[in-house]
């Protein structure tokens, strides 16, 4: 930076300072938008069930890495987009069934217990897939201009998709019956009971639900990070500081905060190195956690 | 008043009993032995000091590693950057760790379940970054490596370089730690504890400033998982940033579940446990903490109280049917 500032003329240098700053908005928007999947499965579960998914990163990463092994396979990232959530999903569907229904009135039990098993599905990725970081190519390789730098349509593409997943999740809360039922649960589980409504299966299709847009997350995350078995470690904790600062089973707040967090990182690594930022964000957060628990788009 | 002097008279036999065999197996086994038993007696001293803040006050921090950190940096730069000798380095590890847990406390006690929960994690990833990047005094993620001094007590002294000389020196330590530990939690302050854990609003209502209490038990944990690291670095002669990061806490948090909680010899029991399945398992297993985590979700859904629980409600069975 310090040798190219020398050597620009002021108009080149504004162009440059420009289109950094227009990529850093840019990824910080992607990102956001593939963070806010996370934090939306998160706060789903937490919402719903009051548990703290401490294996929510472990699914992102199973995501990424059921994916690799399908485009391996079918040579199709699109198929394997389909089909990783699907195969998380019955995965998620067999924590719940088998672990968390057992002890869900627990909730210090439960992230104990959830816990474990983000230790063995990390594990058991180490054992099988291996320890070194994998590269999936972007399915889309080309690149538009801007200014002059180049950004990858990929990104753009994933930032679509998410939006698009993030609106059939909004269309199935607000127009459906599971939807209707899932709500009904949030607001009152004594009442939801009371009317019929199976608040057991409504639970389990959450966790189901929830794990499989932490795949989906997994698989578009993955063109732009490498897949690796301890991707989802430091992601998990990302999608707390989302969820806290967006407020707890407020879904809405969830996209909000991951895409503003995501943005503050983004500018903010132009300027600073990125543990600074980092440290800045958790600051933020511990403040967020004590002054308003209930998160900052609460009422 | 009877039972409680026989159980005390029936615990010091068994206490000394464990101290002499330990005392004695340096003679029996080798090296390799020597330092996996002492790294096992730092954990024994880091889960029942998580023990005492999870299982007895029953707030679950995953914050200890911070603390845990902070002692083997304290020992490790004092005596490598300052060049103090071993017994102040050591003293150093459990104050230092003891007044940052002191800020992380009054934050974190005003938080209750799930927060807390949070905001200890959020306080050791601080930690551990901070750890990670403050290369000039920490030695960023390569670390510090140092020789520390012989310990002296007045004429008493003791090689720390020297493997088993480091084994006897942990060991008494731990010992102390163990009982220091075991008399607080049987003292009116640890019944408070007790108390919060069973049920806070009570506890509140009965007069006990219970964010206090909690602020004390996290002071008190954050100050013996201090010392831990102060002795884990002692023996490896080593610190890194690596000791704070949140999931270090996790050893913490398995050894207490398996062992049993609130119980001060469970997670002693569980860390001698989960630590030698470990160490057979690494033979054939790349992945031991597969094992781990399985464990730890088995325990969990059978036996939330841990071995020692799953014991003593089968003696009670046993003593009740004869």
């Amino acid at each position: 930076m310090e040798g190219l500032r020398v050597k620009l003329h002021s108009n080149q240098r504004t162009r440059f300072v420009i289109s950094n700053l227009t990529v850093a908005i840019l990824n910080g928007v992607v990102w956001g938008l593939i963070m806010a999947l996370i934090a939306l499965g998160l706060n789903m579960i937490f919402g719903l069930l009051h548990i703290i998914n401490m294996a929510h990163g472990a699914l992102y990463m199973l995501g990424a890495v059921v994916a690799w092994y399908f485009i391996e396979l079918t040579g199709s990232f699109w198929i394997a987009l389909i089909i990783a959530p699907l195969c998380v999903g019955v995965i998620g569907l067999i924590i719940e069934r088998g672990l968390i229904r057992k002890i869900e009135d627990k909730p210090i039990i439960t992230i104990i217990c959830t816990f474990g098993v983000m230790l063995a599905v990390q594990q058991l990725v180490l054992m099988i897939f291996g320890g070194s970081p994998r590269r999936i190519a972007p399915p889309i390789a080309y690149r538009f201009p801007i200014f002059t730098l180049q950004y990858p349509l990929m990104r753009i593409m994933i930032a679509l998709i998410s939006i698009g997943l993030m609106s059939g999740l909004w269309i199935f809360l607000r127009k459906t019956k599971y939807g209707l039922w899932m709500r009904a649960v949030v607001q009152d589980r004594e009442m939801a009971v009371g009317l019929g409504i199976p608040v057991n299966k409504v639970y389990m299709w959450t966790f189901v639900l929830g794990s499989a847009l932490a795949a989906f997350s997994g698989v578009l995350a993955a063109p732009i990070v490498s897949v690796e078995f301890m991707m989802g470690r430091e992601v998990l904790i990302m999608a707390f500081i989302i969820v806290i600062v967006g407020g707890m089973g407020n879904l809405e707040g969830s996209v909000l905060a991951a895409i503003i967090i995501s943005l503050i990182q983004g500018v903010g690594s132009l300027f600073a190195p990125p543990s600074v930022a980092t440290i800045f964000a958790l600051g933020f957060m511990i403040i967020v956690l004590l002054i308003r628990p209930q998160g900052l788009f609460g009422e | 008043m009877f039972i409680q002097k026989g159980r005390s008279f029936g615990f010091i036999l068994v206490f000394v009993l464990i101290l002499s065999v330990l005392f004695a197996l340096p003679f029996f086994v080798d090296l390799f032995y020597q330092t996996f038993l002492t790294e096992l007696f730092v954990w024994i001293l880091f889960a029942i000091s998580f023990d005492l803040i999870f299982g007895y006050t029953g707030l679950l921090s995953f914050g200890q590693a911070l603390f845990f950190g902070l002692g083997g940096y304290a020992v490790t730069i004092l005596i490598k950057k300052f060049g103090l000798s071993t017994e102040p380095a050591l003293l150093f590890s459990i104050i230092i760790p003891m007044i940052f847990s002191w800020f992380v406390g009054y934050f974190s006690v005003r938080l209750t379940g799930i927060h807390f929960v949070i905001i200890t994690i959020i306080f050791a990833i601080i930690g551990n970054i901070i750890g990670d990047t403050w290369t000039s005094l920490t030695g960023g993620t390569d670390g510090l490596t140092f020789s520390p001094r012989p310990f002296r007590l007045g004429l008493f002294q003791i090689n720390l370089m020297d493997i088993k000389g480091n084994y006897y020196f942990v060991l008494a330590i731990v010992a102390l730690g163990y009982l220091f530990l075991r008399r607080m939690v049987q003292s009116p302050l640890g019944k408070v504890f007790i108390s919060i854990r069973e049920n806070e609003e009570r506890a509140r209502l009965i007069g006990y400033n219970v964010q206090r209490y909690k602020l004390i038990a996290f002071v008190i944990a954050g100050g013996l998982s201090g010392l831990a690291g102060g002795l884990y670095s002692l023996t490896l002669k080593y610190a890194a940033g690596s000791y704070l990061h949140w999931s270090v806490s996790g050893h913490a948090v398995v050894y207490t579940i398996v062992g049993g909680m609130g119980t001060l010899i469970g997670p002693a029991i569980g860390a001698g446990i989960v630590l030698s399945l470990e160490h057979y398992l690494v033979n054939f297993l790349q992945a031991t903490d597969l094992v781990v985590g399985i464990v730890l979700v088995v325990m969990v859904l059978l036996a939330p109280k841990g071995l020692v629980g799953l014991i003593q409600s089968k003696w009670k069975k046993g003593k009740g049917s004869a």
